[in-house]
């Protein structure tokens, strides 16, 4: 068979195998038919359980309670939510967890992406490891320090009291001053590599002639950091900022498989408490309202955020 | 001070700062194999063992054999398999449109795949259990899954949007003046060129719906379908797992992420930066 005859089956092949798509796929409506099932999904698994989410805070239904119907009860779970001290303190920790989790984690993720960026020999590995963490289930990151930070036989503890940090062995999540503490170290750990990568690409993306211009006005690195750096990274820190809230906010996971809010409630944040309301003791309607109030606080926060950091911007 | 022994203090501070950072991110992992290899006699001291006095798989056997994990590790294997399949087929084809289809609703489209993101994941669980439950997907791989591509197929189409944005049009241009159909064009000139990007992105998701612990916990509720993050973490729970075992389990659950993710990285780094750096 000659090469043509090759093109030509493989042409016919191809024709009988895309077929009568061929001709839809000149029509206008290509481009829709095309978004149809990726969109179908996304409304069918995230916009009307969303939606339905909502319309549950304002019922009543306890899965372990049938006797009480599922019955509209207007605004009752978000009134009683007022009343409720373990909400107030719930949003105080949720507010200390995020806070000190995106401080910790921009400060060593952009630690990391400013030594990363001088490509030294063996930095590539580093680059790998270091990115890992991110990549790892919060499940096998808790207990590995869980492990790590046992009362009895934490490798942290005796590396501590090695170098005589503390005097003896600490049960660092049965102590209520402590246990939110350690919990941000794992969280800070698993969630550092995610700034680290987009800090590092946002180096990259600076122009060297930015810090050229500064050497020859004498510049020093502090201030290449400060008055370049910094400035030409603002826009990928702000936006990776609040990426991270919003994964903060939303996701108990590492606090349910490390504390489950204990002890006492010292580690419980507003995620964690709707999720233990749905999860243990089946009271649907007021785990929606728990996560209705958290959704809006965290829309009202990134509208403030988006405002003030074009408003600074300009 | 002449300008090599400053390079050089320089370069000995870049590096100590390299191995801290280096240590903290990989210590934990570092030690938690550690841990997997030694017999528990050598975990549970009085002074700490750091290096292992002599190397066991018993824990390994021990999680293997004694427990229900191989189940666990199959059903997440179907599950992220069945993942991983719904956001090829429908993700691939969304992604593609927005990137090079021009329709009215294209910015808004893109915008709400965003959004979706933003909605707590507690609040669609719990609407999606009640739904499950209704149309009998409630403790099967594939009701998971589904829950899953809730928060996966929009990363997965943000991330190959950025794959079919870096292939330049014109190629598509050229196959169509050769006669091609737009599908034509498609399958032919644009998917092989987008491979590489299209199984770093299949990759990622694959990670996300392996390490998934929360809808897993809430959506899973018999051994039929449950996964090995909620296996794990019960195991923990009732039997008091010995930290030689669970520490087995650990590196066995993470070894397919570490060497995925070893293969994959470069390509999964620039579809995750594309956008980022762009906007």
């Amino acid at each position: 068979m000659t090469r043509i005859d090759d093109v030509v089956a493989d042409r016919r092949g191809w024709r009988a195998m895309l077929g009568p798509l061929e001709r839809v796929s000149e029509g206008r409506a290509w481009g829709y038919y095309l978004l149809l099932p990726s969109l179908f999904l996304v409304l069918a698994v995230v916009l009307y359980p969303t939606l339905w989410g909502m319309v549950l805070s304002f019922r009543e239904m306890r899965l372990n309670r049938i006797d009480l119907g599922t019955g509209f009860v207007g605004l009752r779970h978000y009134a009683d939510l007022i009343d409720d001290p373990i909400f107030w303190l719930s949003l105080k920790n949720t507010v200390i967890w995020v806070v000190g989790a995106v401080v910790g984690e921009l400060a060593l993720g952009l630690a990391a992406a400013l030594v990363l960026n001088r490509e030294l020999p063996g930095f590539k590995f580093l680059g790998v490891l270091v990115l890992l963490p991110w990549f790892l289930p919060n499940v096998v990151a808790g207990h590995m320090w869980a492990l790590m930070l046992d009362p009895r036989l934490g490798v942290i503890n005796d590396m501590l009291v090695n170098v005589g940090i503390l005097d003896s062995y600490r049960a660092w999540f049965a102590d209520p001053n402590a246990a939110l503490f350690a919990v941000l170290m794992v969280e800070i750990w698993h969630g550092f590599p995610f700034f680290a990568l987009l800090m590092l690409a946002g180096l990259k993306a600076i122009p060297a002639d930015l810090y050229e211009a500064a050497s020859i006005d004498g510049a020093r690195a502090i201030q290449k950091f400060w008055f370049v750096t910094l400035p030409q990274l603002k826009m990928i820190i702000a936006a990776t900022v609040i990426l991270r809230v919003i994964g903060l906010v939303n996701s108990p996971d590492i606090l349910l498989i490390l504390t489950g809010g204990g002890p006492g409630r010292a580690t419980q944040v507003l995620s964690l408490y709707a999720f233990i309301k749905a999860n243990k003791e089946f009271n649907f309607g007021y785990a929606s309202a728990i996560s209705v109030v958290m959704f809006v606080l965290l829309m009202a926060f990134a509208y403030g955020y988006v405002k003030l950091s074009n408003a600074m911007k300009e | 001070m002449t300008t090599r022994t400053r390079r050089w203090i320089n370069n000995a501070l870049l590096y100590l700062a390299a191995t801290a950072i280096g240590g903290f991110a990989g210590f934990p992992i570092l030690w938690t194999f550690l841990t997997s290899l030694k017999v528990e006699s050598d975990i549970i001291t009085s002074t700490m063992i750091y290096i292992p006095r002599r190397i066991t798989f018993e824990n390994y056997v021990a999680i293997w054999e004694r427990s229900n994990f191989p189940t666990l590790l199959a059903n997440s294997a179907v599950t992220t398999a069945i993942t991983v399949a719904i956001c090829l087929v429908t993700g691939t084809l969304g992604a593609y449109a927005l990137s090079r289809c021009r329709f009215p609703g294209r910015r808004e489209i893109m915008m709400s795949y965003l959004v979706v993101r933003m909605f707590p994941a507690v609040m669609i669980i719990i609407p999606l259990f009640i739904l499950m439950r209704e149309v009998g997907l409630l403790d099967s791989s594939l009701g998971l899954a589904l829950a899953y591509t809730a928060f996966l197929l929009p990363v997965f189409v943000w991330m190959m949007k950025g794959f079919f944005d870096g292939v330049p049009p014109d190629l598509e241009d050229a196959a169509r003046i050769d006669g091609a159909s737009r599908v034509g064009a498609m399958v032919r000139v644009v998917l092989p060129l987008v491979v590489s990007g299209l199984v770093a992105t299949a990759v990622f998701v694959a990670i996300g719906a392996w390490n998934e612990f929360l809808f897993a916990l809430m959506l899973t509720t018999s051994t039929g379908s449950r996964t090995w993050p909620v296996g794990l973490q019960l195991m923990v729970g009732e039997f008091q797992l010995p930290w030689g075992t669970l520490s087995a389990g650990g590196i066995i659950s993470i070894a397919p992420v570490v060497v995925l993710f070893a293969l994959m990285q470069r390509a999964m780094v620039r579809g995750l930066t594309a956008g980022a750096v762009k906007g």
